[in-house]
């Protein structure tokens, strides 16, 4: 207990410099919190494969990571790795210079918001927000003063002497971020906090999150399986998949360049459409069409592709155009999605296509493409489609790797 | 917000007397069997009582009669006389040392079971729910012999440690699964928030584990009131004896006067019953319910 306290002075010294203010201002923070993993994994006692494998992640001071994947991809273990939840089983783990792969998680300088809240059912509000504070011994005026500020910037001051169980789903969630900025730790970790809220609390409450990390400019590790809050609120995004990171980047990045296969189809909503062709003399054959593939793209393949290109292109990268143009393919449409500012036409990928192996978010054999919403075709109808150049992702048909346009 | 709260309430409830019209309404049998079973529970209490407001003469001319007329005297002598109030005493004192005992010893050890992971721990809950069928009239013979041996004859702890002991497996019956169910991520957020295994413990579990621990408490501090056969054994001067004792003690001493025997019975179950009754809904309230998060 006394060491907790020792060290809980230090940090408060460090954050009370600022006179005045409570929270932590963007830039007043003196020490580097950056998270680093260096080579970390982690393999559960059992098991052969490893959850996390040789992560390797670098996280800037006051940066918003977002960690996404399919459920059992690793990423809630990761988080929960550097909350120190989890042993490490190789490899390290830092926060700004310190090793912190074997430290408790009271000693890591870190406040983690949970899917559930975890907030503590016989206390107060106030009491939650505080509890942490309490613990390190902090005078009860100033514990009193840092969670009103908090409850202020969340908009709770007149629940803060209410229980959890009083609370709305939306107003648990606040206080369970109240409860981590009260603390202003070096590290926010955030467990999928969002997913226990209805759909349109959580787009607002999404907004509110990055905003609020933005003022407080406190680095952030947010984990995630839905792609829209990773490309929402990240100011980078880390795809996770079966315990091995695929690609790291910022949202734009992710969207623009998928570094594989499994980040193109993950990435984007509606997915991307996602097919494997042959390539013959310079060009990919999609049914009647055909779709000009680079010499360097070619050059790139390799015996494993087996002389074949897997073709991304997404809905919103077609044209319908007519079916004289040489790289038009047609689609027959099954049903269409009107949204009001777009409409989505699922269809099947129609022509020769033998050997093709087409899929996208709407399963296999579908294709996926966006269309003006004041001109919807039939149910039934056949349209022709062409990819607007430049924008087709090329990918080893083996590898699964993008290859160079 | 009230409006949205209290509109679907209001609905489940019109629901229910709607469809449950024909379920809810009980017929006139169902009310004769319920009063006549309640009738068979209360009728021996309710003559053990009355018949401490009557004279021997009355209870030998009508056995079955009410008191004619009503005599408090039978009362106020038991209540006047100090051996009654020695005897509340010391069952007092051994209910609620045992009481003590079993809740500190019981959460600690059910804390343990429930949340630490160790070789052994379910063996250990087997062990204690073991417990549960050995009887105590089994062991008192070795039980008098070690409580003899190590001083406790005659004396109020004698008759409190082994009365822990044989709580213990009810109590860890009941508030494991209570303490499982306070969810995991409680721990961490309490771990990251700077609370150790003690601190979460002392903090979080024994706040929220209160109900679980009324509810052992009160069965321990019942039984320990009505033990009989362990005190009969252990004590043997009526200064020490708790009140089933004294009330045999005193039903053989005054054998001929029933009256004031039943005047002291009333006044010995008494207590015990009021208790029992004020914590009823919490008792059950702790066996069903969870913790909430």
């Amino acid at each position: 207990m006394s060491e907790t306290t020792h060290n809980r002075i230090n940090a408060d010294t460090l954050h009370d410099g600022s006179s005045g203010t409570y929270l932590p201002v963007k830039g007043t923070v003196t020490t580097m919190a950056t998270v680093t993993y260096d080579k970390a994994s982690r393999i559960y006692p059992g098991t052969e494969r490893p959850a996390v494998d040789q992560l390797d992640l670098h996280i800037e001071d006051g940066e918003f990571l977002v960690l996404v994947g399919p459920s059992g991809c690793g990423k809630s273990t990761s988080l929960r790795m550097l909350a120190g939840l989890e042993d490490v089983n190789g490899g390290r783990i830092l926060i700004g210079d310190k090793d912190v792969t074997h430290i408790q998680p009271k000693d890591r300088d870190i406040a983690m918001v949970f899917q559930n809240y975890a907030l503590y059912p016989h206390m107060t509000v106030a009491d939650n927000m505080g509890f942490a504070l309490k613990i390190a011994g902090t005078p009860k005026a100033d514990i009193r003063a840092r969670v009103e500020e908090a409850a202020k910037i969340l908009d709770l001051t007149e629940y803060l002497d209410r229980k959890p169980k009083a609370l709305s789903g939306g107003q648990r969630q606040r206080v369970a971020m109240g409860r981590a900025i009260v603390r202003q730790p070096q590290v926010f970790l955030m467990d999928e906090p969002l997913s226990n809220l209805d759909a349109k609390l959580r787009v607002q409450t999404r907004t509110q999150i990055a905003s609020l990390q933005r003022r407080l400019g406190v680095t952030t590790v947010y984990v995630t399986h839905d792609q829209t809050e990773a490309l929402t609120m990240g100011d980078r995004i880390a795809v996770l998949k079966d315990g091995l990171l695929q690609q790291v980047g910022t949202p734009r990045d992710m969207y623009d360049t998928p570094a594989n296969v499994f980040v193109a189809g993950f990435i984007g909503s509606p997915a991307m459409n996602l097919g494997t062709f042959k390539v013959n003399g310079g060009f990919a054959e999609v049914g009647p069409a055909r779709i000009p593939v680079s010499r360097a793209a070619i050059a790139a393949l390799g015996a494993e592709d087996n002389g074949k290109i897997t073709l991304g292109f997404r809905p919103e990268s077609l044209d319908v155009v007519s079916q004289a143009e040489a790289s038009a393919f047609p689609v027959e449409v099954n049903i269409v999605e009107e949204l009001g500012s777009d409409a989505f036409v699922y269809g099947t990928l129609k022509g020769s296509l033998a050997d093709a192996d087409v899929h996208s978010g709407a399963g296999d054999n579908q294709v996926i493409v966006r269309i003006d919403p004041r001109n919807v075709p039939a149910k039934g109808e056949r349209i022709f489609v062409a990819i607007r150049p430049g924008e087709e992702h090329l990918f080893g048909a083996g590898s699964g790797l993008r290859l160079p346009a | 917000m009230t409006a949205v709260a209290t509109s679907p309430s209001r609905a489940t409830a019109r629901r229910s007397t709607d469809n449950g019209g024909a379920l809810a309404k009980a017929g006139p049998m169902t009310y004769v069997v319920a009063y006549l079973l309640v009738g068979l529970c209360l009728a021996p209490i309710a003559y053990i009582i009355i018949g401490g407001f009557r004279t021997n003469a009355q209870i030998t001319e009508s056995p079955s009669g009410l008191p004619a007329p009503w005599v408090v005297s039978n009362y106020v002598d038991v209540l006047t006389s100090s051996i009654f109030w020695q005897q509340v005493g010391n069952s007092l004192v051994a209910g609620i040392a045992t009481t003590l005992g079993v809740v500190v010893l019981g959460v600690m050890v059910s804390y343990v079971i429930a949340r630490y992971r160790f070789r052994g721990s379910n063996a250990m809950y087997s062990l204690f729910a073991a417990g549960l069928m050995f009887p105590m009239t089994v062991a008192i013979t070795p039980l008098y012999i070690l409580v003899r041996d190590l001083g406790l004859a005659n004396s109020l702890g004698g008759i409190i440690l082994p009365q822990i002991a044989f709580a213990l497996p009810t109590t860890v019956i009941i508030l494991v699964p209570f303490l499982r169910a306070i969810p995991k991520e409680l721990e961490e957020a309490a771990a990251i928030d700077g609370a150790g295994r003690l601190g979460f413990f002392f903090r979080m579990v024994v706040p929220l584990s209160v109900p679980g621990v009324v509810t052992v408490g009160i069965l321990a501090f019942v039984a320990s009131w009505n033990s009989y056969m362990l005190p009969l054994f252990i004590l043997n001067h009526e200064s020490m004896y708790t009140l089933p004792l004294g009330v045999q003690a005193f039903a053989s001493q005054y054998s001929v006067d029933t009256a004031r025997v039943l005047a002291f019975t009333s006044l010995s179950m008494i207590p015990a019953l009021i208790f029992f009754s004020l914590f009823e809904r919490r008792i059950v309230g702790g066996l069903t319910g969870a913790v909430k998060g």
